[in-house]
């Protein structure tokens, strides 16, 4: 009994440490948010709704959400059909390369996102592997824009967030018995039926969680739509960044950082219901 | 042709042998046991039969039709498996309609079959519920009638009461041996336990590293072992160190018995503890009767028998007297009887 009365001074240290660097700049955050733009474009220290009310009149912080929500719908919906079979695979194989496997899976998550994209504008460039490819085979005559757009922002994102999505599904498919497959077939269930009627439905927790995940992390994306979408894609995250930076409008920013913020933590909620419902 | 025949199956993982040659004979609706040693390969066998895991080697013929290449979902095999395998996101109909549904059967012809099937393991009024919500027995139930429903060919049970407390599996035992007399469906039973095999099998069939090594019925097998592993593995065996003298009798414990000794070789005898009876030191015996003599180490009362143990000049015995008799103190001295025929010499496994 005294060792659970005691359990939560483990959360001390973690809890002391988001605190001091999450918590507070959130707050801080929220605080700007209430601030107003004096005529000189310097920050005019207000409690007031000005700034949030004409960010959320103006047409082009809509355009950014749509963009954002249909960007990470996309990147998801792809990486979830490359990483639902690679992770069934992983989760199944009795290859003793199994352990490997599994690294090489995940490898790009130990990659810096910027030699990442770095990497992508090699392939998907003008004259990157796809391009020249494509044009030596005859099947081209002059290159397709793969990068620099929204395709380029969509591929890079995809691959960006699937590591994450494979490690969700990996740990998600833990109701995954292959008895239960070989018990469907032995009733008379085809591989592929046994798939649609036990396989599929068990991993659908799984699928919610991994895709929820996906989504959060391409909605929150900076460097991805920023450097593969070559200043022609604007997204929620960039946006945040112009503003504070180029722009340095602080108030308009802290309006869009909590605005999205609690997009995400919407999702998320929605999300974890979802799988929640599904395990029941 | 027996109804079900498995002949010379073969099952390699990688440099080991996991079902070596083995072959069986199985009548329409005779129920057989698989009795083995965890590893001893028998499981491997059954999820041959189900077509889960393809033979190296051997056939699998049903009713004179070849199967041994036929895919799973073909074989109309009802598998219960030893975790009951029920799926977790349908509910308890759901679970046992999944064979009728599979077989392109009309919804009130598979209602009435569920609730046949559920009423058959008297679980009448459960099909709403889900598998988690059911005690191991129900589950277990579930299992058995969703295997039962699609009319298997052969009804194959993997260890399936090996998850059930002592007390429920009785009731279970007794309880799938008479639904399978009065459907008369042809089974084969995998388990380790022997009562299990006993109780619930016309034959059973002793494995042993990947082979049968007997196959018989209970009293053959309890009776006649006819293998050292047979005789160690099923029921209780007392292994005597023993001798041989020039007549070729049984030397035991210093003295010549009227046991004829195998020709060669280092042998023991085997004899079951409750063939043994104890008698007094002074009381004599004669004709086909083993005796040896020896002083009691201690009784130990374990409810339907009492266990004595003696030693004597060649070692130690137990005995199992029925409870009930007075048991004799510790320390006594005692002669130790049993019938001649009931004694089985078994040559000493090569170290």
């Amino acid at each position: 009994m005294t060792g659970s009365r005691r359990l939560p001074l483990l959360l001390l240290p973690a809890g002391i440490f988001v605190l001091a660097v999450y918590v507070w700049p959130t707050l801080l955050l929220l605080r700007n948010a209430f601030n107003e733009v004096g005529p000189t474009g310097a920050m005019v220290e207000a409690w007031s709704l000005k700034t949030a009310t004409e960010t959320f009149a103006d047409g082009f912080t809509i355009e950014l959400t749509l963009n954002s929500l249909q960007l990470s719908l996309s990147a998801t919906a792809i990486a979830l059909a490359l990483s639902y079979p690679l992770s069934l695979f992983l989760f199944r194989t009795d290859s003793r390369f199994r352990g490997l496997l599994a690294v090489i899976a995940i490898l790009p998550m130990l990659i810096s996102g910027v030699v990442r994209v770095f990497g992508w504008l090699a392939i998907l460039g003008d004259r990157g592997l796809v391009n020249t490819l494509l044009q030596s085979l005859g099947l081209i005559s002059a290159p397709i824009k793969l990068v620099f757009n929204w395709t380029g922002v969509t591929i890079g994102l995809a691959e960006s967030i699937m590591p994450y999505m494979i490690l969700a599904l990996l740990a998600g498919f833990g109701q995954l018995d292959r008895t239960l497959e070989e018990a469907s077939r032995s009733l008379g269930a085809s591989p592929l039926r046994t798939f649609w009627r036990v396989t599929l439905p068990l991993s659908l927790p799984a699928i919610v969680l991994a895709a929820g995940l996906g989504f959060v992390l391409s909605m929150s994306a900076y460097i991805t739509p920023k450097l593969l979408g070559g200043g022609r894609v604007f997204v929620l995250a960039t946006e945040i960044f112009e503003q504070a930076t180029t722009n340095t409008n602080w108030p308009v920013a802290a309006v869009l950082a909590i605005y999205t913020l609690g997009l995400l933590l919407l999702l998320l909620v929605v999300s974890n219901l979802l799988a929640r419902g599904l395990k029941r | 042709m027996s109804y079900l025949e498995l002949a010379g199956l073969q099952k390699r993982y990688g440099g080991s042998v996991a079902v070596d040659d083995v072959s069986l004979s199985v009548e329409k609706g005779e129920s057989v046991a698989l009795l083995g040693p965890s590893g001893c390969g028998k499981t491997t066998t059954l999820r041959m039969l189900a077509g889960l895991i393809q033979p190296d080697r051997g056939t699998i013929r049903v009713d004179d039709v070849e199967i041994t290449r036929l895919a799973a979902h073909k074989r109309n095999m009802g598998y219960v498996f030893q975790s009951y395998a029920l799926f977790p996101h349908l509910t308890v109909s759901r679970n046992v309609a999944f064979g009728l549904e599979e077989r392109g059967i009309g919804k009130a012809e598979i209602a009435r079959q569920v609730e046949e099937g559920l009423a058959l393991v008297r679980l009448d009024g459960l099909g709403g519920r889900r598998p988690r919500e059911l005690s191991g027995g129900q589950q277990q139930r579930v299992a058995l009638a969703r295997a039962l429903v699609i009319h298997p060919s052969v009804l194959l049970l993997d260890e399936s009461l090996s998850n059930l407390d002592a007390k429920l599996r009785d009731t279970m035992r007794h309880e799938i041996r008479s639904i399978q007399r009065s459907l008369g469906i042809t089974t084969l039973f995998v388990t380790h336990d022997q009562v299990e095999a006993l109780t619930m099998c016309d034959r059973i069939a002793v494995m042993n590293r990947g082979r049968i090594a007997q196959i018989g019925t209970a009293e053959d097998i309890y009776e006649r072992p006819a293998t050292r592993f047979v005789a160690e593995f099923v029921g209780r065996a007392n292994a005597l160190p023993a001798t041989r003298d020039t007549e070729g009798k049984v030397v035991l414990w210093g003295a010549a018995h009227p046991v004829a000794a195998p020709p060669q070789g280092a042998f023991d005898l085997f004899v079951r503890p409750q063939r043994m009876r104890i008698v007094s030191a002074s009381e004599p015996t004669g004709g086909e009767t083993v005796r040896v003599t020896g002083r009691v180490l201690r009784s130990v009362f374990v409810g339907d028998h009492v266990e004595v143990l003696v030693e004597g000049a060649g070692g130690q015995l137990a005995v199992e007297m029925p409870s009930g008799t007075t048991a004799p103190t510790e320390g006594a001295e005692v002669a130790v009887i049993w019938q001649a025929k009931d004694s089985l010499p078994f040559a000493c496994e090569a170290a």
